[in-house]
């Protein structure tokens, strides 16, 4: 596998504050790779700078093994960028505004292929302004891979728009990831991270303070499930607080949830207490850790906070 | 110069859908020359009719509004959006931008100053003396002045909300101090000697020459020269003061 992108020891300071404090990770070829942080944690400025909008205070990029920072017209011809917030001309057709952008590249895709790839082909002579927020989204996405990049950029490529949006524009990301497109991507979403992305860095007041692939990332942190069950047998809590592996019950009504480590050998002696006719379950579910829980264990708070 | 030539159709075809940019550009100096020609009518300013001095000066107000007013302050209320930030991840470069953006409102100025001479002629009966082509070249090296003056003031402008004060101090300095809509003489001395080296005033005198007295390119040279000075010195601070955000 070779390696597509290449951070190494990038800072960035504005006055005292350290936006971006020694961040180092490598995207290979192929891979969808994304940063995970709440809002100002560095991901944009991160991002920013390996697309020359900002210049870092020191550390090194470099994008197909062109040094980003010497050579920054160079990378321009070989990156797709999807900026946290597109603005366009507001009289420009969808269509047009495609056609401009592949011209400003030395070899583009062509427009039709493009706005069917990114689902807007229906939309192609409609202005730029009239257009929903997932539309214009889905636009900008044209925009980025208009010239058939070797790495795409996508800053936040979900944020503000309703589940629906979402869904298509994780579609079209899983679309990119089917033709082995390498991606970067910077989102604060934990099922977008989860969803789309083979390896996540984890970033928090600028540092990275994890990275690997969510799954890893989740069974590394030893995070507790909790499993939910609805009974109405009376004394129903003191058998789930007796149960092996269990460490904590909470109650709501009917509804019990049991956190544990070890949701299997729950599970099975769940099944065993109903066979043996001791408890009486209506309803039974499983919530398995997530990127947000291994978020909440790393730093002490809820992502989105 | 493929990029260049599609820049800048876009920028026509955007120019051609903003209704406010077309009443600006095209309705508001038609409506200034049919308002004095209804109210000085066939009035004498000493040896010429009123209308036939100030024709010239609307067309230089007209060029003013265009290259200073509406071209600079779009600019930066589209940079203020983002819309060169986009650009600025992409391989076009900055003198391309510049370029489309000249070309295109060079070509507007064109179609604004055939207008005005279209309503000067066939509505109060003014007559051009001096020969066409070299009104042209006059209006060309005005045009792209002008423009180069607008774009080197974005620099300046660092808000969209900026934009439109410093575009009005410049216009209407060079407006009152330009002779465009009265004569040098009822200037204080101090301020004749600003007034002799704008932009506004050479562009002034040379068209006046050339539509009133009927001169020849050899007599507005020096006009051409100092325009054309001007324009060189914009057209740099415009690139080298270009900002994409």
């Amino acid at each position: 596998m070779s390696v597509t992108v290449m951070v190494n020891d990038l800072v960035k300071r504005y006055g005292s504050l350290v936006a971006v404090n020694d961040v180092s990770f490598s995207i290979e070829k192929g891979e969808i790779f994304g940063l995970l942080g709440p809002n100002g944690a560095g991901k944009t400025t991160t991002v920013e700078m390996i697309e020359g909008l900002r210049k870092p205070d020191s550390g090194k990029i470099e994008v197909c093994g062109i040094d980003a920072l010497k050579q920054h017209s160079k990378i321009k011809e070989v990156i797709g960028v999807q900026l946290q917030s597109t603005t366009l001309w507001d009289k420009v057709k969808v269509k047009e505004i495609v056609d401009l952008f592949g011209s400003y590249y030395q070899k583009s895709l062509p427009t039709d292929e493009i706005l069917e790839q990114v689902a807007i082909s229906d939309k192609q002579d409609s202005y730029v302004s009239t257009l929903s927020g997932g539309q214009k989204q889905r636009v900008a996405l044209a925009l980025a891979l208009v010239n058939d990049p070797e790495v795409v950029f996508l800053d936040e490529p979900t944020t503000g728009l309703d589940p629906q949006a979402r869904r298509n524009v994780w579609a079209i990301i899983e679309g990119l990831r089917e033709r082995q497109k390498t991606i970067f991507l910077t989102t604060h979403y934990m099922e977008e991270a989860e969803q789309l992305c083979q390896r996540v860095g984890i970033i928090d007041h600028g540092k990275i303070i994890a990275l690997d692939s969510p799954g890893n990332l989740i069974s590394t942190a030893n995070l507790e499930s909790a499993v939910e069950v609805t009974c109405r047998s009376e004394d129903a809590e003191a058998i789930f607080t007796n149960i092996k592996g269990v460490n904590k019950v909470s109650k709501e009504g009917n509804r019990y949830i049991l956190h544990t480590k070890e949701s299997s050998s729950i599970l099975r002696e769940l099944t065993h207490l109903t066979d043996e006719n001791k408890l009486q379950l209506e309803g039974m579910s499983v919530r398995q850790g997530t990127l947000e829980d291994v978020f909440l264990q790393l730093t002490g708070r809820k992502l989105r906070d | 110069m493929k990029v260049l030539i599609r820049q800048t159709a876009l920028e026509m075809k955007l120019f051609l859908r903003r209704r406010d940019d077309l009443f600006w550009t095209l309705a508001f100096p038609a409506f200034f020359i049919v308002l004095f020609g209804l109210i000085y009518g066939d009035t004498q300013w000493g040896p010429i009719r009123a209308i036939d001095y100030l024709l010239p000066g609307i067309i230089v107000m007209a060029v003013m509004i265009s290259g200073i007013m509406n071209a600079a302050t779009t600019f930066a209320e589209e940079r203020e959006k983002g819309v060169y930030r986009r650009l600025s991840v992409t391989p076009l470069r900055k003198h391309i931008i510049l370029g489309a953006q000249i070309i295109s409102r060079y070509v507007i100025i064109l179609i604004q100053t055939l207008l005005l001479l279209l309503i000067g002629i066939l509505a109060f009966n003014i007559s051009i003396v001096g020969n066409y082509a070299v009104f042209w070249l006059i209006l060309t090296f005005g045009g792209l002045c002008f423009l180069a003056i607008g774009f080197s003031l974005t620099g300046l402008m660092r808000t969209a909300k900026s934009a439109t004060p410093i575009a009005m101090i410049v216009f209407f300095f060079l407006m009152f101090l330009g002779r465009i809509l009265f004569p040098v003489d009822v200037l204080p001395r101090a301020l004749e000697y600003i007034s002799n080296v704008l932009p506004a005033t050479y562009l002034n005198d040379a068209l006046r020459l050339i539509v009133i007295e009927g001169r020849s390119i050899g007599d507005v040279w020096l006009e051409l020269a100092a325009i054309g000075g001007w324009m060189v010195v914009c057209l740099i601070l415009a690139i080298r003061f270009f900002r994409w955000e």
